[in-house]
């Protein structure tokens, strides 16, 4: 076992379709993201990216391969790797009828972070992320600047080590997209682990430390920006997306 | 497994947070609050008072409305009977010229009320002198007429008794002799009794109509409403088994089914006590009559076991829907299916057999309409409370193991129950 925080190897996810038949979402992928990284996983809508990173996060379970998070593997210790990691994405939102403070309280103590410490925790979030005026809102009444921040911290709620955001600024608008890849600079800089899926190429350019480029369901390539341009000979993460998708269909 | 704050009772500890945060965010949920908790307090004492109200209103209206009574072939011998009818508040003697057809005609169309033709003896009283037969046309579709037929009835009884005594006296008939032909009615059931009975016809229906109304809205809620918020993923990412957020949603949605039974059986309780006695007049007896005490706890257990068995068949059912309102039409027959058999079970005679002690639904219905008359078979009972918790216990497996299943709680599967169950068998028979 690697001492990656993240470990994936061979995940394969395959859906059956009544008028496609067998559909491989997922092929075979092979990635490794370590604590204090950001792993950005690049690719185009339909190429796979939230496929498995709902694998990861045992929302799916995988047709074939094998993943550890944390040393848990995702077939035989699901609840586990849910507990070590903190999952967002725009399809994971908020419950509008409670209050950040509750969301927050009921996040940590699902996932059972140590009970006499859940109010510390919730208390430092709030802090952390400027909610104290809005915390006793419900979160319905809230602007989709604060909804966002809430679900971070909902994230960040049981501290796990860590973290998947699956193309969390699709929704956003230019200044709230910003925040947050700042806030997600911060949380690598605490030593979590991040997986970071986008299909926008500069934002994978600013934020990642490493780039796996997925495309069809299989990674192409997984290296840092500047191994990725002594690869292709290419300068722009665009022009260099593009040659490792040309390449695959080829 | 080093899970922190991890221990055995860890997990009940998640069920209950789960639980503990969907009633919250259901409480905040004005439809969950009005169906389910509001609706079965409100309903029996707004039902019984309309249903009172109306009645007295009506009766009302009927009883300050005049009888027109037209009398054909009237004997001179018996012209006091004219005069008794004349006296009689509310009966205004109308003279007819016309035929009797044409007075039947006018009955049927609500311009007369009753028509009393006098006819001759049929061939048993002819020997009475001076006898007669009455027939009294009216016509039952219309209150008014109904009304004055029972008040022309009544002056002609007494006439009737009233001249017979006179006439046996004439022919020397003693008091005793006479008293020895009398017919004396006695209804060997209390006032009570018959309450009950009629209580136990009701009540049921409403009670299964109040718990799967109550456990209907949670229901979606927790599952497609969950879908249509997106919070559905949110919740699978939790650290906690799909089995715990399985049961943890299914007793949200039995808390509030046992809820709403409960509420409507303590508002029935108030509503007999207080709603009905200040009415009076006719529904006296009614305000009167108690449900035994004892059958309460029996009606609040078998309520409980009804709200258990029903969450968890609602809960499964709306597991498929993606949108509320594919969840509200995926539960619907259900919810007419539960209703269906108390509609067949007011058959008064119909036996608490121990076959149909171990039918879930059709039991329960039963044992309250048992226990409200006093009834209470203790080996049906104890079928009745088995058989249920079997169905309750297998019915949450089933759930359980729908919502473990991935096209399920991803809201991927396309159809309902019978969709995933043929499925599920076609797969079985192709891998093996």
């Amino acid at each position: 076992m690697s001492a990656a925080s993240v470990r994936i190897e061979g995940l394969t996810k395959v859906f059956y379709d009544d008028s496609r038949g067998e559909v491989r979402a997922v092929d075979d992928v092979h990635v490794e993201c370590a604590s204090g990284e950001i792993l950005g996983l690049l690719g185009a809508n339909g190429a796979g990216k939230t496929t498995t990173l709902r694998m990861l996060s045992t929302v799916l379970t995988p047709t074939g391969g094998c993943a550890w998070v944390m040393g848990h593997e995702l077939r035989e210790a699901p609840q586990d790797v849910r507990l070590s990691i903190g999952f967002y994405s725009a399809s994971t939102a908020l419950y509008p009828k409670i209050t950040p403070r509750e969301t927050l309280r009921f996040f940590a103590r699902v996932n059972r972070y140590p009970p006499d410490r859940v109010e510390e925790r919730v208390e430092l979030l709030i802090d952390r992320f400027g909610l104290s005026e809005y915390a006793d809102s419900r979160v319905e009444k809230l602007s989709s600047g604060m909804k966002q921040k809430v679900s971070i911290a909902r994230t960040l709620a049981h501290d796990p080590p860590v973290l998947i955001f699956d193309e969390p600024t699709v929704a956003l608008d230019v200044l709230n997209a910003l925040e947050l890849r700042e806030i997600i600079g911060q949380l690598r800089d605490d030593g979590k682990a991040i997986i970071f899926s986008t299909h926008v190429m500069s934002e994978a350019e600013q934020l990642c430390d490493r780039i796996a480029i997925i495309h069809n369901g299989r990674i192409l390539a997984c290296d840092t920006l500047d191994g990725l341009r002594g690869v292709t000979g290419k300068h722009y993460l665009e022009e260099i997306f593009v040659h490792f998708a040309r390449d695959s269909e080829a | 497994m080093t899970l922190r704050g991890g221990s055995k009772l860890g997990i009940d500890r998640q069920v209950l947070t789960i639980y503990a945060h969907e009633l919250r965010s259901a409480f905040r949920e004005r439809n969950i609050v009005i169906y389910s908790i509001v609706l079965p307090v409100v309903m029996y004492p707004l039902l019984l008072w309309a249903i009172f109200a109306g009645i007295q209103f009506v009766q009302g209206q009927t009883d300050r409305l005049e009888s027109r009574v037209v009398l054909v072939g009237l004997p001179e011998v018996h012209r006091a009977l004219a005069d008794s009818l004349e006296e009689k508040d509310g009966v205004e003697l109308v003279p007819w010229e016309d035929s009797q057809d044409a007075a039947v005609s006018a009955i049927a169309a609500g311009r007369l009320d009753v028509l009393v033709e006098f006819a001759a003896p049929d061939s048993n009283g002819v020997a009475l002198p001076n006898n007669f037969t009455v027939r009294l046309y009216y016509n039952e579709a219309r209150d008014r007429s109904s009304g004055a037929r029972a008040r022309v009835e009544e002056v002609l009884t007494d006439y009737r008794d009233a001249w017979l005594d006179r006439e046996r006296k004439d022919l020397g008939v003693s008091d005793t002799a006479w008293d020895d032909f009398g017919i004396v009615l006695k209804n060997v059931a209390s006032p009570d009794e018959v309450v009950r009975f009629l209580l136990a016809l009701i009540i049921p229906t409403l009670m299964i109509i109040t718990v799967a109304l109550a456990a209907f809205y949670p229901a979606v809620d927790a599952t497609a409403g969950e879908r249509e918020r997106s919070t559905w993923e949110t919740m699978m990412t939790v650290a906690a088994s799909r089995a715990t957020v399985a049961t943890a949603k299914y007793l949200y949605v039995a808390t509030f089914g046992t809820v709403g039974g409960l509420l409507n059986l303590v508002a029935l309780g108030l509503s007999l006590r207080w709603i009905l006695a200040p009415l009076g007049g006719s529904t006296e007896e009614l305000a009167s009559a108690g449900i035994p005490l004892s059958a309460f706890p029996v009606i609040a257990l078998g309520t409980a076991l009804l709200a258990l068995f029903v969450a968890a068949i609602m809960l499964v059912l709306a597991a498929f829907a993606r949108t509320f309102k594919e969840g509200q039409s995926m539960i619907t027959p259900f919810y007419i299916l539960l209703i269906l058999p108390s509609m067949f079970m007011q058959d008064p005679d119909m036996e608490f057999s121990m076959l149909l002690a171990s039918i879930p639904v059709l039991n329960i219905i039963l044992l309250i309409r048992e226990a409200i008359m006093g009834v209470y078979h203790m080996p049906q009972i104890a079928v009745t409370f088995l058989s249920q918790i079997l169905f309750v216990a297998a019915s949450i497996g089933f759930a359980q193991w729908v919502l473990r299943n991935e096209g399920v709680y991803m809201g991927t599967h396309e159809g309902g129950l019978g969709s995933f169950l043929k499925g599920w068998f076609s797969s079985r028979a192709s891998s093996s």
